[in-house]
């Protein structure tokens, strides 16, 4: 669950960072052509791929149920630390996006 | 008319989050405190042992005590150990003994005698006061049913007004006042919504069969059992054959569920006329093992000759959806990360009900900012909102103080702990009556920052089970419970420090601060 | 829905308590209609069509909820609610009638 976890948590990120405002704001310089468009697929994808990951190991009762939950739970971590540690959070993302396939390959 | 519609859901939201925002609070606060009630229950009766779980020898027990004790009765109940549930309980109908019939016993699992152990209610009084708000049945249960369907329809009419639900979906700006406010209100209430939505709905489907019985009376005429005996696929219990016959080791029945389904926790076992030829056994699987209530996972045996009767129907699709919205409430199936996570989100949802009452008051408050007294009505939203939420968190721990300074040997005491609850509560309304708004919220928080904050130090010094002995033996649900109890402690001495600073200066921020709500909640004037 | 100096309207008050009263009680009727339909109506067994009634009848309380003070008056609010029921009860007369001759 660890992996699907992460991996919701990256793709959340990259869902918040295709938004132009919060691209600016977090990486502090205007977006390039198709980035944003990048970002909001790779993020998809990321919640995709975890959801699918989520129902293959623990069946569609508990997979869906918690596959939301620890969606929830990144998302809102996401959002509330933002403010006052976004680098930390942009790094936690970016190891997630790593760390997340790879539990789920290895580990899964 | 989309403007209009919008303001109308607004207004909508936030009249009737006001009126029962303060119930629903409580609700949302014990609702969440009982997805660890068993956890609370072990804290609140210390002297119950956990033992190493064995099924089998339990089961010995608890069928040797209730022949020797209960043999008269005409139908039994046995709840096995678990995990999270130290004590084996049986129990028995009996129409002079017990309340409403029934007598319940706690039992050491090592020993199969009843437990001595302080009489208290322990993690049950938050359960059943989460849905009965500890009213005369059934008044309570409709109430709180009734909150519920408010509830839903905050969701829905929050989400229509939430015009920019999107664009603001990862937006959190703190340190700007009610915009913060706002932001907040909106994110955990977004953030969490499927949480959100499924409680409220599934709470809807628990009391469904009660608050909306139109449907059941029209289907089924007067007879409404058959609606239920449908629905849980129950037969007739065969009636008393007078010919006394020994109930069947209950090991041996045991051991044919296991081949049914190998690994299958047992939920509860229920026998029909013990001792007699036509007894019945029924054994339900543990609603941990499934989200959703599963109606086909019980087995019923015949109790004189030990043979398999039947196993329950199965489910069709409209059983399924019901019962998973229940299975989902309840939460019995969730195990120990993510039944924290049920309980973080049962917080979430109690701080997007507090934070929109703060609001409620706070936006109001910013128009008579410069008069010397504020009107009535807002004097009473504020006392109302300090004492619900304040004064409530007080309440919850005066209930645990109560627990381990009341003698074990007094009469009633579980009783006693409860009123101290609604004492405390009555207490602080008293309180924020006499104290000025700031003031009062920052003396209640800092009350209850020391009443939380120092629960672990009177546990240890009361019952010696504190933090050095439950981290040393292992024992996860004594530590959590003081350690969240710490945790609360710490949160509260930082609210009530907010409270008692001095407010920033309000003459440079109004109009700012006015220009950001108006645009934030896009409804002018109400 | 500006305050006046005074306060707010009487005709005001007595708006905001009839559109409260028509959800309040026309929503629950209009709910329980609902749900008499579907239990008598669907074609599932007898169970299953009681309990989908009772799964659904909530989510017509919540618009009649949200019609009620949506639309531009009180009494279109007594309207939107009690027409649909009159119809639903109709309905269901009939469909009782028929199941219980």
């Amino acid at each position: 669950m660890l992996s699907i976890a992460l991996m919701g948590f990256a793709g959340f990120a990259a869902l918040c960072l295709a938004m132009e405002k919060h691209f600016s704001d977090l990486l502090g310089r205007k977006p390039g052509r198709g980035q944003l468009r990048s970002l909001r697929l790779a993020g998809w994808l990321l919640l995709l791929v975890s959801l699918v990951l989520s129902v293959h190991q623990r069946g569609w009762a508990h997979g869906l149920v918690e596959w939301v939950a620890v969606l929830m739970a990144g998302v809102t971590l996401w959002v509330f630390g933002l403010p006052y540690q976004p680098r930390l959070l942009l790094g936690l993302a970016a190891l997630s996006l790593v760390l997340g396939p790879l539990l789920a390959v290895f580990a899964g | 008319m989309k403007e209009g519609f919008r303001q109308a859901m607004a207004w909508l939201h936030t009249w009737t989050g006001l009126i029962f925002g303060w119930l629903l609070f409580a609700i949302f606060l014990s609702g969440t405190l009982s997805y660890f009630k068993e956890e609370i229950s072990h804290w609140a009766q210390p002297e119950v042992r956990s033992h190493a779980l064995d099924p089998l020898a339990s089961l010995g027990l608890a069928q040797r005590y209730l022949e020797a004790n209960a043999g008269h009765s005409a139908s039994w109940m046995i709840r096995l150990p678990s995990e999270r549930e130290a004590a084996l309980s049986v129990g028995w109908r009996d129409p002079e003994g017990g309340r409403r019939g029934f007598v319940r016993k706690s039992l050491d699992a090592q020993s199969g005698q009843p437990v001595e152990a302080r009489d208290s209610r322990g993690g049950d009084f938050f359960y059943r006061f989460h849905f009965e708000l500890q009213m005369p049945y059934p008044w309570g249960r409709w109430l709180s049913t009734f909150c519920a369907f408010i509830m839903l329809l905050g969701l829905v009419t929050g989400i229509i007004t939430h015009k920019k639900i999107f664009k603001e979906f990862f937006t959190f700006r703190p340190g700007k006042g009610q915009r913060s406010w706002l932001d907040g209100h909106n994110a955990i209430g977004v953030l969490v919504l499927p949480f959100h939505l499924m409680i409220s709905y599934s709470s809807l489907v628990l009391f469904m069969y009660m608050v909306m019985p139109a449907g059941i009376l029209a289907s089924y005429g007067g007879n409404t059992n058959g609606y239920f005996n449908d629905l849980f696929g129950r037969d007739e219990v065969p009636k008393v054959a007078n010919v006394a016959t020994p109930l069947v080791p209950l090991e041996r029945l045991y051991a044919k569920v296991q081949e049914q389904v190998p690994g299958a926790r047992i939920g509860f076992i229920q026998v029909q006329n013990p001792g007699d030829l036509n007894a019945r056994v029924t054994f339900t699987q543990s609603a941990a093992d499934h989200v959703a209530y599963k109606r086909s996972a019980s087995w019923t045996f015949d109790g004189a000759t030990g043979a398999l009767l039947k196993q329950g129907a199965p489910e069709s699709a409209a059983m399924m959806t019901s019962f998973s919205f229940a299975g989902l409430h309840m939460g019995n199936y969730a195990g120990p990360w993510l039944r924290w996570l049920y309980f973080v989100f049962g917080v979430a949802g109690t701080a997007v009900i507090g934070t929109g009452l703060v609001m409620w008051l706070g936006k109001r408050q910013l128009k008579h900012a410069k008069s010397e007294r504020i009107p009535g009505e807002l004097r009473l939203v504020e006392v109302l909102n300090i004492a619900s939420m304040g004064g409530l968190l007080l309440a919850v721990a005066a209930f645990f103080w109560a627990n381990r300074l009341l003698p074990v040997g007094l009469e009633g005491r579980a009783d006693w702990e409860i009123n101290s609850f609604f004492l405390l509560w009555a207490l602080s309304l008293l309180h924020a009556v006499l104290r000025p708004g700031r003031r009062a919220w920052g003396e209640q928080l800092g009350l209850g920052a020391l009443a939380f904050a120092l629960l672990p130090l009177l546990n240890a010094l009361t019952t010696g089970q504190g933090l050095d002995h439950s981290l040393a033996v292992g024992d996860w649900a004594m530590a959590g419970f003081d350690l969240t109890a710490l945790g609360t402690g710490v949160f509260l001495a930082w609210a009530a420090a907010k409270m008692l600073r001095a407010p920033k200066p309000v003459a440079k921020r109004t109009p700012r601060a006015t220009k950001a709500t108006v645009e934030g909640v896009e409804v002018n004037g109400c | 829905m500006k305050r006046t100096a005074a306060g707010l309207p009487l005709s005001y008050r007595l708006a905001v308590i009839s559109r409260s009263l028509a959800a309040l009680l026309g929503g629950y009727l209009l709910a329980s209609m609902v749900s008499v339909c579907v239990a008598l109506l669907a074609p599932m067994p007898q169970v299953d069509a009681t309990l989908t009634g009772l799964l659904l009848s909530f989510v017509f309380y919540l618009l009649a909820f949200i019609w009620c003070f949506a639309c531009r008056s009180a009494w279109r609010a007594w309207l939107g609610v009690l027409l649909p029921s009159l119809v639903l009860a109709m309905v269901n007369g009939l469909a009782y009638w028929m199941k219980n001759p």
